[in-house]
């Protein structure tokens, strides 16, 4: 597809693939969008607001669950931070009355969010309904949800017992890939009925993937980065194969030292890391973790991306969390490392 | 020592033979480790790092010259080798015989071969030390000191408690030894708890659950080397005293041993030097259990010997252990805890079905 | 040898020693000479061993004072005690299987350093004293490995090799056939008398202690009744009173010592002058395992019963000697329910219950069984050497039914020490009071 300049190394084969991702991405949110619109138009309720929350809406969720769900209701439970982000984006947030925290007992808002994204959010503890250390359905009748949105970090057993026992519909929102996150803009919003706002979403969203694949073509060469989200005294926690960590770093035009690994959430050994000998590290800032910490990991200043001054700290969230500020945030900000004045 | 009372070549070639496999076992653990890590490094490689290092530069003043590894490779491996694997290697070595030391101590003065810092509770003591930390808080860069220090400290506190129930005026050593292995329980369930509510730690927590080498460097060594070389010497100059205790404290006591003193110095002295390895290296089980034995057989019962012996051993045993995770499951970096429970656990049934044996056989 | 010469090895001043509330040694004088061989003497419970416990430091007496070679045995520490007295226990149970000769060193643990190494005299010592004991030829044997004779010759020559001018010696002869008691004897009498070493032994056997002893000290109830020369102090009066025998005392020709020939006991057997409501105590038993037992808590007054004994079983005949009330059932026998009923009935009056280490077969298994119900109501004391284990013939049921009464809260005692230590604390506190005064109307 591309041609290989004057003694610049073959463009890698991934940069295809992301081409085709891209478009791939465009085509399922433009799919997305039509249809999102259509049912909206389709199932509006013809009269007043009185009559809406009667109205039912029937949706396939991201585990291929079909649930009836009220329409635009009013009382929402978001049991996922990377939801919220979407719920907000959407312009939904009066509607939430509840959202996930650990260990809800002991205020566990702190554990589940950044203190930006509480201020941001106006999140209060008074809205916890605790999913671990085990489920409490009790915190989550306290808070009287129509409708909860939820993501595999609540257990099977839970929707379960929600669903059935409780009588309350669980939609499990769980991306499976970067533009998995458009797919469940467009699911939000139909809803609740906000297609123009989920359009301007996505529009967002497709503008910054498509950036990036841009400048995936246009730079001579991915380097290698380690992009490390936690540390121990045995070696730094990092993304694997088909992980969004690991998409973001590719998408962004880096090759990661993790992509070969064995299991999606590998720990490095410093000597791993040594022997790969990355051209960058990036770690995740947040929930307590800064580059002290990180410096204070096993041989860190022996690194030659260290030694080089080759690294930098972004958000922890944007690493992680699979929703619309990892690609409005995370993608540019791993292109202003790996590849600067680009983004 | 005086002329030593002739001794019969049976017994001389009996122990001997196990000895001299305890010799090459030794040996060959020791060049077999550093060629074991995360990552493969050609052995030639390794050794001519080795030689350069511990030389000075005298010797392979350009290490990995004459082998296909690129010089930018050979730097890394460099830092491997001599920042990584060897103080690795080392501290193995420590916590091992600091281990096996305070076992065999422990053993003596219990009276019972199933007495061990591991099922005293004294290393869960260290854990929930460390655990405490994420109650408070405390700002996650300064945990490579403090980690280590609360674990220590939450370690010898567990001993001083086992010693509290010893000052007890009814305590038997079943008593003690049944109050230690419930004072393990409660702490794992207080440690439960810690976890439960504090999910952020729980990953650090969990290294001092299982047991890691991971927090080795020279500083850490030297600490450890010294601590335990003090605190490991100041036991075993109580082997006489440990031997006479065998016949109970009553007769010891009335041969000159103060018995209740040195119950108390023993237990203080093997929680401390017990502490030191929890501290760098978290819950090791089994070391302090299994090297003991391993020297009665070969040297009999003599406390003097027995107490270097599993010093000795353990640091043999420990090192053995890690090597074997290595070859099991190449590349992976497991905890080296879990290796010394495979080995452990199976020997434990044994001793217990031997005990029990003893017991039924015994009496008349 | 260490320790003067001038005055006595050791003298104890109006001692005291309690066991919780019972006393088990009240206000003894003692003074023991260098190269004396005493015998303390008396019935089981007369606080023989005790004696020997408290100047060891097991016991701290309550009253009175304990000199070692002048010196009050408080201030002593245990090396310095150590370098002074060695003690020869009843019995010792090494855990491993040590060399003699090893084992023997350990003796001359007073004698060093935490980093002295043993000298040539340390292993001078271990050879004469192992060829005085008669164990040249076993030094290399493990201890596990002596037979119960050379064990107990073992021990002696562990507490020998202390070098010490006084050696304690506590039934040292209870396991021994009565060739190896001789033998013991005979050779600590001869160490005593070529070393000048003080010997003060415990001996409950009358006719060994006036073989060998320079003089017997008689003790009952914790005081001293009798104290000279074996020809001084043995008379069939003593007999009567104080272990309450009826016996000839003759004269050994060859020795010229007395020695007595038991004939029966007495009818008028002197009771404990504390109290004669301690009690009741019921004893479950058979073959022989129980007699000790009854004459032990006989000594020390308690009122007992027993049951269900079969009709001319030496536990009966034990029983019957002491006049107690008995559930009887025919010999050889299995237990009906008559005898059964009898027996429900003497644990129901019981205030403490004692099972000796019989031999559980199939004809008396429902001893064991019965007595279930009563616990832990009835505080009952079980004794476990021998293992259960070893006398189940009754696959395994008698094992069941043991486990079964620890499970309910009996307690399981060692020898006869860990009983009256427990019965002692039982009927120490509240004031032992006549069974009949509760029942009695209130006025």
């Amino acid at each position: 597809m591309s041609l290989s300049r004057d003694g610049s190394p073959p463009v890698p084969p991934r940069r295809t693939v992301s081409v085709v991702l891209f478009v791939v991405v465009v085509l399922v949110a433009a799919g997305c969008a039509v249809a999102v619109t259509a049912a909206y138009y389709a199932l509006r309720p013809s009269s007043g607001p009185a009559n809406a929350s009667e109205k039912t809406i029937t949706v396939t969720d991201d585990l291929g669950r079909k649930v009836t769900v009220p329409l635009d209701p009013s009382r929402l439970a978001v049991l996922s931070p990377s939801i919220m982000d979407i719920v907000y984006r959407l312009g939904l947030r009066s509607h939430v009355v509840g959202v996930d925290c650990y260990a809800a007992a002991l205020g566990g808002l702190t554990e589940d969010y950044s203190p930006d994204q509480i201020a941001l959010w106006n999140l209060s503890p008074s809205m916890c309904v605790q999913i671990g250390p085990s489920f409490d359905p009790e915190t989550l009748v306290n808070v009287t949800p129509d409708l909860v949105l939820a993501s595999t970090i609540v257990s099977v057993a839970a929707v379960e017992e929600i669903t059935n026992t409780l009588g309350i519909p669980v939609v499990m929102l769980q991306p499976p890939t970067l533009s998995g996150i458009l797919v469940d803009v467009s699911l939000v919003a139909a809803i609740f009925g906000v297609p123009v706002a989920a359009q301007a979403l996505n529009g967002e969203l497709s503008e910054e993937l498509y950036n990036a694949t841009e400048v995936d073509q246009s730079v001579a060469s991915f380097p290698t980065v380690l992009v490390t989200y936690s540390v121990d005294s045995n070696g730094y926690w990092t993304f694997g194969p088909s992980t969004f960590g690991e998409s973001l770093t590719e998408i962004a035009g880096g090759t990661s030292i993790s992509a070969n690994a064995t299991t999606p959430y590998p720990e490095l050994s410093p000597a791993q890391v040594l022997v790969a000998n990355p051209d960058w590290i990036v770690y995740g800032v947040g929930f307590g973790l800064n580059e002290s910490t990180y410096a204070g990991g096993p041989l860190w200043s022996d690194f030659s991306a260290v030694k080089d001054g080759n690294l930098s700290g972004i958000d922890s969230n944007w690493l992680t969390e699979p929703d619309p500020t990892m690609i409005l945030e995370g993608i540019p900000a791993l292109l202003e490392v790996l590849h600067p004045g680009t983004s | 020592m005086a002329e030593d009372p002739r001794r019969p070549t049976s017994w001389l070639l009996g122990r001997a033979s196990l000895g001299l496999l305890l010799a090459v076992a030794s040996i060959l653990v020791l060049v077999i480790s550093p060629l074991l890590g995360s990552v493969a490094i050609p052995a030639r490689d390794v050794f001519q790092i080795l030689l350069h290092e511990l030389s000075g530069g005298a010797l392979f003043a350009q290490p990995c010259a004459g082998t296909p590894t690129s010089p930018r490779l050979c730097g890394a491996y460099t830092v491997i080798v001599w920042q990584l694997l060897l103080p690795e290697i080392v501290l193995a070595l420590i916590v091992g015989a600091a281990l096996g030391v305070s076992g065999g101590a422990l053993q003596g003065i219990f009276r019972n071969p199933l007495a061990d810092p591991f099922l005293l509770g004294i290393s869960s003591g260290g854990t929930i030390g460390a655990a405490v930390l994420y109650v408070y808080r405390i700002e996650v860069a300064e945990a490579d000191v403090y980690l280590p220090l609360f674990a220590f400290l939450g370690s010898v506190a567990t001993g001083l408690v086992i010693l509290g129930i010893a000052r007890g005026r009814f305590s038997s050593v079943e008593t003690l030894l049944l109050a230690g292995v419930a004072l393990a329980n409660l702490l794992s369930a207080i440690l439960s708890v810690i976890l439960l509510y504090n999910p952020n730690g729980s990953v650090q927590v969990t290294f001092w659950l299982l047991g890691g080498l991971g927090l080795a460097t020279w500083t850490v060594d030297g600490i450890a080397f010294g601590a335990v070389v003090v605190l490991g010497s100041l036991l075993v100059l109580n082997g006489r005293e440990l031997n006479l205790i065998q016949l109970g404290s009553e007769v010891a006591q009335s041969a000159g041993v103060d018995s209740r003193r040195v119950r108390l110095r023993v237990i203080l002295l093997a929680s401390m030097t017990t502490a030191v390895a929890v501290a760098f290296t978290g819950i090791i089980g089994f070391v302090g259990l299994v090297s003991p034995h391993i020297v009665r057989r070969l040297a009999g019962s003599d406390y003097r010997v027995v107490l270097p012996g599993a010093a000795l051993v353990g640091a043999v045993f420990l090192l053995g252990a890690r090597d074997i995770s290595f070859l099991a499951f190449p590349g992976s970096d497991l905890p080296i805890g879990i290796f010394t429970a495979f080995a452990g656990v199976p020997f434990f049934l044994y001793l217990l079905y031997r005990q029990r044996r003893a017991v039924t056989m015994g009496g008349a | 040898m260490k320790g003067g010469t001038a005055g006595p090895c050791l003298r104890l001043q109006s001692v005291s020693v309690h066991y919780g509330e019972r006393v088990a040694v009240n206000d003894l004088s003692l003074s023991v000479d260098p190269g004396e061989f005493v015998a303390l003497t008396g019935p089981n419970g007369s606080g023989k061993t005790t004696v020997l416990r408290a100047v060891l430091g097991f016991h701290d007496p309550a009253q009175g004072s304990i000199e070692l070679f002048g010196r009050p045995t408080a201030d002593l520490s245990a090396r310095e005690r150590a370098l002074k007295v060695a003690w020869v226990p009843q019995t010792e149970s090494p855990r491993d299987n040590v060399r003699l000769y090893d084992y023997v060193l350990y003796g001359r643990f007073p004698f060093h350093g935490p980093l002295d190494a043993e000298t040539q005299e340390d292993h001078a010592v271990v050879r004469r004293v192992l060829k005085e004991v008669g164990l040249a030829d076993r030094s290399e044997d493990g201890v596990l490995s002596l037979s119960g004779g050379e064990r107990q010759r073992a021990i002696l020559a562990r507490a020998l090799a202390q070098s010490t001018p006084l050696l304690l010696l506590d039934e040292p002869t209870t396991h021994l056939d009565i060739g190896h008691q001789l033998d013991l004897l005979d050779r600590v009498r001869s160490l005593s008398r070529t070393r000048r070493v003080a010997v003060v032994a415990a001996l409950h056997d009358l006719n060994l202690a006036a073989r060998f002893a320079d003089r017997i000290v008689v003790l009952s109830h914790g005081r001293r009744v009798a104290d000279g020369t074996p020809s001084g102090v043995l008379s069939e009066e003593l007999l009567a009173r104080v272990w309450g025998v009826v016996a000839d005392l003759e004269l050994d020709r060859r020795t010229g010592l007395p020695y007595l020939v038991p004939r029966e006991l007495s009818v008028d057997r002197p009771r404990s002058p504390t109290s004669p409501f301690v009690g009741p105590v019921h004893v479950v038993g058979g073959g022989g395992a129980a007699t000790p037992i009854l004459r032990a808590l006989a000594d020390e007054g308690y009122r007992l019963t027993a049951g269900v004994l079969h009709l001319l079983d030496s536990d009966q005949e034990t029983a019957a000697s002491l006049a107690l009330p008995t559930a009887l059932e025919s010999p050889f026998a299995p237990i009906g329910p008559k005898a059964r009923s009898q027996n429900r009935l003497l644990l129901e009056a019981a205030r403490a219950i004692v099972v000796a280490p019989f031999a559980v077969g199939p004809s008396n298994l429902a001893n064991l069984e019965d007595v279930r119900p009563f616990v832990p109501r009835v505080p009952t004391f079980l004794f476990r050497t021998p293992p259960i284990q070893e006398r189940d013939f009754c696959d395994g049921r008698g094992e069941v039914a043991w486990r079964d009464l620890v499970a309910a809260g009996a307690t399981e005692v060692d020898g006869f020490d860990g009983m009256s230590e427990g019965l002692g604390r039982l009927f120490s506190s509240p004031p032992a009071t006549p069974p009949a005064a509760r029942v009695a109307p209130a006025s």
